[in-house]
């Protein structure tokens, strides 16, 4: 099979579970106290209204019939309405995905820069004080609550020194990307941007940085005491080379099905890190829309952020499958 | 199973480990403070004392303004003053804004986080392991039914479908009435614990799938075993095979990852009690949220010490969890589910 | 500095390599392991020089010491190992640091890096387990052209800087990485990689450089190391039961391909293996190891048919003779010994297993000559003087039987 065919495969694949996806909230209409109206609409909504929005969603159609309403009116990107905020759903939600990727993105860049130099050194500097700071720090990064660590940084850089940002979204990567055409000084913009994003991109990367450092130290552990190693450095090979190209490769291939794995924990950890910095993005609408019964814009936002973690699982795979060509073939 | 070299194998882990000596401490620690909460805790963890709100945990004093108000001449003045706020001996952790007692709170929160993450983890187990055993065993349709719905499961964020479900389904408590309590053994400590029923349902539903994952790979890969092989050609029937030959080699897995499974739902009860979507409001995760609003005019501690209190329970759990990962060597990948 | 102040025989000019007194001990937390003990050699120009013994008995630890690769709690502890190279000699002729005799330089006493930089052009080694030596996520080809690269930026370079400019640091490998076009192996190692598995028999090798190790057979695979080996273009070659892993009808093959490319390439070969059968068919010269000592040593005639010590004579009888399949098996009774430090006593190591042990191997044996023209040597009483049962050790001396 082809890199080109195993990629296609696992989108079809991916696609299956969308749809999966999609049933389930469907399915959450239904598990809903009360009538389904009651999903979708204001609590102290009318009778009026409330036939309205049932003769609407065809609740009084037979059950297919409004799961294929449901479906199509999805491939058409219509996610429903909100009543309570009188607005599109697709709109409400797909204006707040752009905050939460550029936070989870982040987030990842910070974890990902240090934790993979970190599980290398710990592994090969091991029983060394680095390995035993690397191991402590990483063994506090998965035990600490990450709402609790964002208020931790708060008390320190912005309330005790006053450096960084602690609420919102002020300056978003885009403007960023503005600036270096000139709309903006350059500089300017690029530090008020960090002022606002790193404090919840530590918040919410620790936690990834220390599971990558543990991963990534004994899965090196494993791969240098393997033939191969000793078989390369026999052979002449620059440590680097030993290290870096054939040990950490093979290490990463299992560290990145674990991280496929764990992505549902980086989206659930940015909902809450967005709760504890006001940071506009999805997280803070699935809150806000549970605090209001706004059951249209939960549904929506479960969409958006399932698809997003099929989306990128496909991608995580066809990273894996260029790393590990073999994978293919299996 | 557990053999005589699987305890051989723990002992000389442990004794070689420095890291599984702390965290038996603290394991054991956490478990004790749960269990005799109403001995360990020096006040009611509800009780407010207006007057006493605020205090600085022992070592550390606080300059705070105060403003008070005064009729002076048939009018209302408004006097604000810069005073000395100094720890008070009955409070050693100090209090929270309503004067309520910070350490018998976290002592009385280590028995809803450990209540929750066990409750949570055997609810998940008890769905999962059998789904994951049964499909496992019998591959085939109803096995990659079971995988289809993992793939769709994993796709919602454990928090995510948590506070949306208890979003949904409300926010149910039962009360459980304290023995010690009823007894008379610890007078003025509150007569019953508040379960949160909703949150035990939803972790474990939502972390079922690991279990899951687990008990299915064990059990395809302990199906081509030879005596599972000739239990079939002997008739025994499927039920009886995967209870009495696949479970019990599946074990070992299982409990490293039910291990690493507590601390994951310790984390996530405390990401739902901060944002509000647990039934009980005497939790850690509650108490950071509470404080989160006095950080800014100085009183740092009502935050940060139930964090630690998370921190140092899930450190212990995890260090546990690497002790019998490292002891059992299962063989299992990085570590399932979390806040 | 001149030749240590032990009183050693002197270099031959035609010693490629020569060991003297090394040791190598591991110190593990059951206590301290001596897997090498006191093992002395030499190795000639274009000779294949036979290390047997059975596993346990210190062969591989003794290939690894030689190229530096003990791994942790192992360390060298002892002994010198004497390297031709006259380029290295000049270099480090006036350092007082570093032991150099005529053409020969202690590689014990040079810079870690010095040795590191032999690996490949000077040293190459071919490992047991063809299938654990490749690594499974990178092309063979890819994987010998990096061997074929080594020896080109060795050689692009005068021997005196070699080992500095050999580094390449993580900085150039991210930017090797990223930029199109560039990384450390180059097309025409690629190429070079080609030629040498067509070298070594592989069908299709412009194909096959782009396959895994995983596609590939154990046989074939065993000869893709020895390209890989040929690409430093070395001195020595390091065959570490280079055929143990594989079916008996490969075997041979692989072993005349390495006795081709040594009569092509005037190499010297290290041969460790436990197979005699091997040793009889390959070797000009043999070295007998036993719990970490160099028990019997000799030309291959000299140690096959006037062998000294029991144990040769045992691990000969132990040979399976395929013209004469009649069962003649007579396996050694009893287990290498464990070889912790404290648990050894100062006698003949052998002397638990011995049939023929006397009071006397109660001490430590010293190297006796049998045959200095056949340079035969051996570390038993035995070569001074007969077998006399009215000496033998009661049965149950170590204990009853040697369990």
């Amino acid at each position: 099979m082809s890199f080109g065919r195993f990629v296609l495969k696992r989108s079809l694949q991916g696609l299956g579970v969308v749809w999966g996806v999609v049933t389930v909230v469907f399915a959450l209409r239904f598990v809903t106290p009360g009538s389904a109206i009651n999903a979708v609409a204001p609590l102290d909504a009318d009778q009026e209204t409330r036939q309205a929005i049932a003769a609407e969603l065809g609740l009084d159609q037979p059950l297919y019939v409004q799961y294929g309403q449901y479906v199509s009116d999805l491939l058409r990107g219509d996610m429903g309405f909100s009543y309570i905020r009188g607005q599109e759903v697709a709109g409400l939600v797909f204006a707040r995905l752009p905050a939460t990727v550029e936070l989870a993105l982040a987030a990842s860049v910070v974890a990902i820069v240090l934790s993979i130099p970190l599980g290398v050194l710990s592994a090969t500097r091991r029983n060394e004080p680095v390995d035993y700071g690397a191991t402590l720090l990483s063994l506090g990064g998965i035990s600490t609550p990450n709402f609790w660590l964002g208020i931790m940084l708060i008390l320190v850089f912005a309330v005790e020194f006053d450096v960084f940002n602690t609420s919102g979204r002020g300056v978003d990567v885009g403007d960023v990307a503005l600036s270096l055409i000139g709309a903006e000084p350059f500089v300017g913009t690029l530090l008020a941007w960090l002022a606002y994003i790193t404090l919840p991109a530590i918040a919410l990367g620790t936690y990834f940085m220390a599971l990558i450092t543990r991963l990534t130290r004994s899965g090196m552990l494993d791969e240098l005491s393997k033939g191969y190693v000793q078989a390369a450095q026999a052979k002449g090979l620059p440590q680097t080379l030993v290290r870096y190209k054939h040990a950490l490769r093979n290490t990463l291939i299992p560290v990145i099905t674990v991280l496929g794995l764990q992505l549902g924990t980086l989206i659930g950890g940015a909902v809450i890190t967005e709760a504890v910095f006001s940071w506009p993005g999805l997280g803070t609408l699935v809150i806000e829309s549970i605090n209001t019964r706004d059951w249209p814009v939960l549904q929506g936002s479960l969409i958006v952020i399932g698809t997003s973690f099929v989306f990128v699982n496909v991608l995580v795979d066809a990273v894996y499958a260029y790393l590990d060509p073999q994978v293919v073939n299996d | 199973m557990v053999s005589a070299r699987v305890i051989r194998n723990l002992k000389t882990e442990f004794r070689n480990s420095a890291l599984a000596k702390i965290g038996l401490v603290l394991v054991v620690g956490i478990l004790v403070t749960a269990a005799f909460a109403p001995f360990i805790a020096p006040h009611d963890p509800t009780e407010q004392q207006l007057d006493q709100s605020e205090l600085p945990p022992l070592g550390f004093s606080e300059t705070t303004e105060r403003t008070t108000s005064q009729m002076v001449d048939g009018e209302i003045q408004t006097v604000t003053e810069t005073v000395e706020v100094t720890p008070d001996a009955a409070h050693p952790l100090g209090t929270d804004s309503l004067g309520r007692d910070m350490l018998s709170r976290i002592v009385y929160g280590a028995r809803t986080s450990l209540v929750v993450g066990v409750l949570g983890t055997l609810l998940a187990g008890l769905v999962g392991v059998p789904v994951g055993l049964f499909a496992g065993y019998h591959r085939g349709n109803v096995d990659d039914v079971l995988m289809r719905i993992a793939d769709v499961s994993l796709a919602f964020p454990s928090l995510v479908l948590a506070v949306a479900l208890i979003g949904l389904w409300g926010r149910a408590a039962v009360n459980v009435p304290d023995p010690f309590v009823v007894a008379g053994l610890a007078p003025g400590m509150p007569e019953s614990f508040v379960l949160p029923i909703t949150v035990v349902l939803v972790v474990g539903l939502v972390n079922w799938v690991w279990f899951a994952r687990v008990a299915r790979g064990e059990a395809l890969s302990l199906r081509g075993q030879e005596y599972v092989k000739a239990s079939r050609a002997l008739g025994a029937d499927d039920t009886a095979i995967i209870w009495n030959h696949v479970l019990p080699n599946a074990i070992t897995p299982i409990i490293v990852l039910g291990t690493v499974q507590v601390a994951a739902i310790i984390l996530l009860e405390s990401s739902l009690s901060f944002l509000g979507f647990s039934g009980t409001t005497l939790s850690w995760g509650f108490d950071i949220a509470q404080g989160r609003d006095y950080i800014s005019s100085g009183q740092w501690w009502i935050a940060s010490l139930p964090g630690l209190a998370i921190m140092f329970s899930v450190i212990g759990i995890n260090l546990l969890g690497d002790w019998l990962r490292d002891s059992l060597d299962p063989g299992i990948e990085g570590e399932g589910g979390a806040a | 500095m001149s030749r240590g102040a032990r009183a050693a025989p002197a270099l031959r000019s035609d010693d490629v390599l020569s060991v003297e007194d090394l040791s190598t001990r591991f110190f593990t937390e059951e206590g301290q392991v001596n897997a090498v003990e006191s093992v002395s050699f030499d190795l000639r120009d274009n000779e294949i020089l036979g290390i047997v013994g059975e596993s346990g008995s210190g062969k591989s630890v003794t290939a690894l010491s030689l190229i530096d690769l003990v791994e942790s709690p192992g360390r060298i502890t002892e002994g010198e190992i004497w390297y031709r190279d006259p380029d290295l000699a000049d270099e480090f002729r006036a350092d007082d640091a570093v032991g150099v005799d005529g053409d020969h330089v202690d590689l014990r006493t040079v810079p870690p890096r010095v040795r590191r930089s032999l690996r490949g052009p000077s040293f190459s080694t071919i490992f047991q387990d063809p299938m654990s030596s490749f690594n499974p996520s990178i092309t063979v080809g890819e994987q010998i052209a990096e061997a074929v690269e080594v020896q080109r930026r060795a050689n692009a370079n005068p021997r005196s800087t070699r080992s500095r400019t050999q580094g390449y640091g993580l900085g150039q490998y991210l930017i090797d990485g990223i930029v199109p076009g560039r990384g450390y192996t180059s097309d025409e190692s690629t190429e070079r990689a080609v030629e040498l598995l067509e070298r070594v028999g592989i069908p299709d090798p412009a194909e096959r450089v782009d396959e895994y190790p995983g596609e590939f057979s154990g046989g074939m695979l065993q000869r893709a190391m020895i390209a890989q080996a040929l690409a430093g273009e070395p001195d020595v070659l390091i065959a570490d039961e280079p055929t143990t892993a594989l079916d008996v009808t490969i075997q041979a093959q692989i072993l005349n391909l390495l006795r081709e490319v040594q009569a092509e390439r005037g190499m010297s070969i290290v041969l460790i293996t436990h197979d005699l059968g091997v040793i009889a068919e390959m070797c000009d010269r043999v070295c007998v190891m036993y719990a970490g000592e160099v028990v019997e040593r000799g030309t291959l005639d000299a140690v096959f048919d006037d062998s000294v010590h029991p144990y040769t004579e045992g691990l000969l009888g132990s040979i399976p003779d395929l013209e004469d399949p009649r069962p003649r098996l007579q396996p050694i009774e009893g287990n290498v010994p464990g070889l912790i430090d404290a648990e050894m006593d100062d006698r003949c190591y052998f002397a638990d297993r011995c049939p023929k042990a006397m009071e006397s191997c109660l001490e430590k044996p010293a190297e006796r000559v049998v045959d200095a023209d056949a340079e035969h040597g051996a570390k038993c009483v035995l070569a001074d003087r007969p077998y006399d049962p009215s000496e033998a050790l009661p049965e149950d001396h170590f204990g009853g039987d040697a369990e």
